[in-house]
């Protein structure tokens, strides 16, 4: 059996193209997520009760529901509800973050929680507000802590652009697809996407492992 | 906007099918991939040197790659490699296995990991064998830890069932979409799918939930 990589060659900005949109996928979606998760899960802990079920339900359906159908029901079916086309990237970029937000929110619960009650409470007791409890006393302990698990959605959004392949997004995955149909040499052009998405994601797991480790002394209590 | 739901009636055999399906690659895949993240993750504790490189390296690949990748890799690659031609389902199946197998080697090792040294140490201390220490000290403290990230896997793994459908496994996720392509019912068809999904699905996250309050561990 003979390989020929000269494919990848040739058509190395088709696919660094798709390494592009992948990154920024990943990033815009990454940095979205995490901003609504922190929102979902202050209404969660913190809202009204009448806002707390439909949030708690929001978050264990995102649980339950796979990837591929949010984004395959943002890109088909939102747009015959709704009336508003998105475009492919539009569609993931909304499809992923309201999938990933809920997993975003539950770092963030497990996080806040993480701090014991005692802490909040003699916070409290000092003369501090609610707001000085959580701004001075539980998340600087708390953000440290969520870390770790962060590092990993991030992993896992990267790993989850992959999926917006379904939807015709021109990231790494389709891009690599498009190349292997029309070269015929599949083992080749999906080895290289292969090795492209372990060079994305290992020095994310890896990196975000080192920076806990030398800030984890300050989530200790 | 004309809706029309008996579409999915109609197609309730089909559906019917495809969620066998998504269920038995669920279970199949998880019937290999615990054995095989047990034997992944002893290679790599207490294998030979090179082994354990094997097994780390192994672990690693398979942790930081998209599925749908190694989805689409087995599906073309295989063949021509082996010259061994599976089915669409064989090798989804084989796909889902060897992801889940490298997550189901870290949560081995990470439970048995997370039993302090010194109880090995005083198992060995009081005259029981590495094998014995291993059995009966380590192993029954580790299986609490073990099993509801175990469980939450399993969750994952039922939702990543739907990867396969880009392979033309007739699983749930297939099967909606071939009947949308076939009927043009966009919006039920997709829409039955997600509540199918949400469905099963559900009940299976509350256990987990469940699960991991009856096994929480306090130190």
């Amino acid at each position: 059996m003979e390989f020929d990589f000269r494919v990848v060659a040739d058509s190395w900005r088709f696919l660094a193209y798709g390494v592009g949109v992948t990154l920024l996928l990943s990033v815009v979606s990454g940095v979205a997520s995490l901003a609504a998760g922190f929102g979902v899960a202050s209404l969660r802990l913190y809202g009204p009760a009448w806002v707390r079920w439909p949030v708690v339900l929001y978050i264990d359906s995102m649980r339950a529901i796979p990837v591929l159908v949010v984004l395959v029901w943002t890109f088909f079916a939102l747009p015959i509800v709704s009336g508003i086309t998105m475009s492919p990237f539009t569609a993931a970029l909304v499809g992923l973050t309201i999938h990933l937000a809920a997993y975003a929110a539950e770092i963030v619960r497990a996080g806040i929680e993480s701090v014991r009650p005692g802490q909040a409470r003699a916070a409290l007791a000092l003369g501090m507000s609610r707001a000085q409890v959580l701004r001075r006393i539980v998340l600087p302990q708390a953000i440290v802590r969520m870390l770790p698990a962060f590092g990993s959605l991030l992993s896992i959004t990267i790993k989850d652009t992959a999926i917006a392949s379904v939807i015709a997004v021109p990231e790494l995955m389709r891009q690599s697809e498009t190349v292997a149909g029309q070269s015929f040499q599949p083992i080749e052009v999906f080895t290289v996407a292969m090795a492209l998405y372990f060079t994305m994601l290992f020095p994310v797991t890896r990196g975000v492992d080192a920076v806990y480790r030398r800030v984890a002394h300050l989530g200790r209590s | 906007m004309t809706l029309d739901w008996s579409v999915v009636w109609e197609h309730r055999e089909a559906l019917a099918a495809g969620t066998a399906t998504t269920f038995l690659l669920t279970i199949a895949t998880m019937a290999i991939a615990v054995p095989g993240g047990i034997a992944v993750a002893l290679l790599r504790m207490y294998g030979a040197v090179p082994l354990r490189a094997l097994a780390a390296g192994y672990v690693e690949l398979f942790r930081n790659l998209p599925l749908i990748l190694v989805v689409y890799w087995a599906f073309y690659v295989v063949p021509i490699l082996t010259g061994v031609g599976l089915s669409a389902l064989a090798t989804g199946l084989a796909a889902l296995a060897l992801n889940v197998t490298a997550y189901n080697a870290e949560t081995f090792r990470a439970g048995i990991n997370s039993i302090r040294r010194g109880q090995v140490e005083a198992a060995l201390a009081l005259g029981m064998s590495r094998g014995q220490a291993l059995r009966r000290i380590v192993v029954p403290q580790a299986l609490r830890r073990i099993l509801p990230v175990l469980a939450s896997t399993w969750v994952s793994l039922f939702k990543d069932t739907s990867l396969v459908s880009v392979i033309a496994v007739t699983e749930l996720a297939y099967v909606s979409m071939q009947v949308r392509a076939q009927t043009f019912r966009v919006l039920e068809m997709l829409t039955a799918m997600a509540a199918l999904y949400w469905l099963l699905g559900y009940p299976q996250a509350k256990l987990v939930d469940w699960m991991q309050r009856r096994f929480r561990v306090t130190e």
